[in-house]
């Protein structure tokens, strides 16, 4: 019975991998482009990395308790047209329709939970019908037309810059402090993982899993719901379109990060990590001059080989116990 | 002291009788093992004691209480532990974290309430060394052997003070050097005054440590008598049908 250090374990050394392999593309792209290593394209790195973030910590804790919400793109794009449509058609004041919003955004995880839990419909499938649908009804509801909004306090706050980051950045870094703070040292957090761990012992030992699993996927579309404002604020506009993509960049800022798609493994600062590499690739291939839809056969390509590392790390850790 | 009476107990999953008019009583510091072919209803009553399943007809008195449990926590909160045969253990969590699921020890930090961990695995050192096992607390049970992993889903039972121990297969997934290990344990809890119930396949087992037997046959209990005037050869053939009752 060998005794082992538990501080070196394998989540710890995901993530130094992945720190070096940030460090090492940083270093490509800032020595094989001019404009790489400045100020203003780290803010817009960190920007675009925030966005995708906010979303990404809840949906650790969706995929460690073994869900997934591929809803989030279209989320984020109509609770954007929802929001600037409450201010524009209805005239309800900014900090009540951001209410509405984000109560929304809650029911529609609650929602899907519930379809989850009590109809045993896989989330996959009730957020691919969302996807769906709420892609759909924002276009429609909005003839594919932006709904601008004016006021100027509300867009330079929430879409500009707070002491020289962006303010977007804050949220996220406020977002990322809550759910590390929530998996490291709540019961919340470890009833989280013991789900994805192995549901039927958590049942069985009295954890409400049905309830832990409504918990992550409302998290999700409450962050969802709050991207779609922050988007609203950074373009002036409710938009049926933005946020294409969005859940594959979230999903895979996540995966890179070390969470396994199959549950019960993953850590916030591993997906904070995940989160900066997806961003800073994204932006480091335009600066290569790649055409855009190139960029994103070369970010798939990325993307499949850190979850194959990422795989067989986790299908190392999921081999069993040894008998002695 | 009857701390458990079950009263004509039954259970029927649609058209399935599972469990037929069984009455049962489990006293502090007696060991029972329960025996039976599989499918023969010993996990289901095992289930509606630890709360998991309700039953169909029938009452359950803990204590001499009448008790209604609708979920395994209103058990587990009258002293009711179950160690199932999975042992229902989260390979994800270090093996202190397995113990303390749903009983983590907490501290006030400012407004939160954040969960304790160093006196989480401090404790756990304790319960290992009572129970004489090597087991790290701060491991994860993944990577645990079998007897470890037993000695992980035990410790629960030590933390509760529970009054009723279920055990489920408990020897069934370890090594047979562990086996004695586990009976020692049996023996432990049964001096310490707890009424254990254990269900196993393995006679030799069940009659090292049992002090009466009871055997289910298709839902019916067919025999419960004190051990010593049993014999395996007789509860093999009560658990068959070869001998009717006993």
């Amino acid at each position: 019975m060998a005794k082992k250090n538990p501080k070196i374990n394998i989540s710890n050394i995901h993530e130094l991998g992945l720190l070096i392999a940030l460090i090492i593309v940083m270093l490509v792209f800032g020595l094989t482009t001019d404009n790489f290593f400045s100020e203003r394209n780290f803010m817009s790195i960190l920007r675009s990395a925030s966005y995708v973030g906010i979303i990404a910590f809840p949906m650790t804790f969706v995929l460690i308790s073994r869900e997934i919400d591929i809803s989030v793109g279209p989320s984020v794009a109509w609770s954007g047209v929802f929001f600037a449509g409450l201010i524009k058609w209805y005239g309800i004041s900014y900090p009540m329709a951001a209410v509405i919003v984000l109560i929304w955004g809650m029911f529609l995880g609650y929602f899907v939970g519930m379809v989850r839990t009590k109809l045993f419909i896989p989330t996959f499938i009730t957020t691919l019908a969302l996807w769906s649908a709420l892609r759909g009804f924002s276009l429609w509801i909005t003839d594919g037309m932006p709904v601008l909004i004016s006021d100027k306090t509300f867009r330079y706050f929430f879409g500009g810059d707070l002491a020289g980051v962006p303010t977007v950045t804050w949220i996220m870094l406020i977002t990322f402090c809550i759910f590390w703070f929530v998996s490291s040292y709540t019961v919340t957090g470890t009833n989280i993982y013991a789900v994805g761990g192995n549901p039927k012992a958590a049942r069985s030992i009295g954890i409400n899993v049905d309830n832990v699993k409504i918990m992550t996927l409302m998290a999700t579309s409450f962050f969802s719901a709050v991207v779609g404002i922050l988007y609203v604020a950074r373009v002036a506009s409710g938009n049926s379109t933005v946020g294409e993509g969005m859940e594959f960049d979230v999903i895979a800022a996540v995966v890179v990060g070390g969470t396994a798609l199959g549950g019960a493994v993953g850590r916030m600062t591993g997906t904070l990590l995940g989160v900066l590499f997806i961003a800073m690739i994204g932006n480091g291939l335009i600066h290569w001059g790649i055409d855009p839809d190139l960029n994103k056969v070369v970010r798939g390509i990325i993307i499949f080989i850190a979850v194959v590392i990422n795989s067989n790390l986790s299908f190392k850790r999921n081999s069993g116990p040894k008998e002695d | 002291m009857t701390v458990l009476k079950l009263k004509n107990i039954s259970k029927s999953f649609g058209a399935i009788q599972a469990l037929d008019d069984v009455s049962l009583t489990l006293n502090a510091g007696e060991v029972l093992g329960l025996m039976g072919d599989n499918g023969a209803g010993k996990s289901t009553l095992v289930k509606i004691i630890a709360g998991n399943f309700k039953q169909s007809s029938g009452e359950i008195n803990f204590e001499e209480q009448m008790v209604e449990f609708s979920k395994p926590m209103d058990a587990r909160n009258k002293g009711i532990e179950v160690v199932y045969q999975d042992l229902a253990l989260c390979d994800n969590l270090t093996a202190a974290s397995n113990i303390f699921l749903t009983r983590e020890i907490k501290k006030k930090f400012g407004i939160f309430s954040i969960v304790n961990f160093n006196k989480m695995i401090q404790k756990s050192k304790d319960i290992f060394k009572e129970l004489k096992s090597e087991t790290v607390p701060e491991e994860e049970v993944r990577m645990m052997s079998g007897g470890q992993r037993q000695a992980v889903a035990l410790g629960r039972t030590k933390l509760s003070k529970a009054k009723v121990v279920l055990l489920d297969e408990p020897t069934a997934a370890i090594s047979v050097r562990q086996v004695a290990e586990v009976l020692d344990l049996i023996k432990q809890l049964k001096a310490e005054g707890i009424a254990v119930l254990i269900i196993s396949h393995r006679m030799p087992d069940v009659f090292a440590v049992s002090d009466r037997i009871a055997v289910l046959r298709r839902g019916k209990l067919v025999c419960n008598k004190n051990a010593k005037d049993s014999s395996p050869e007789e509860v093999t053939a009560l658990i068959t049908g070869a001998l009717e009752t006993a």
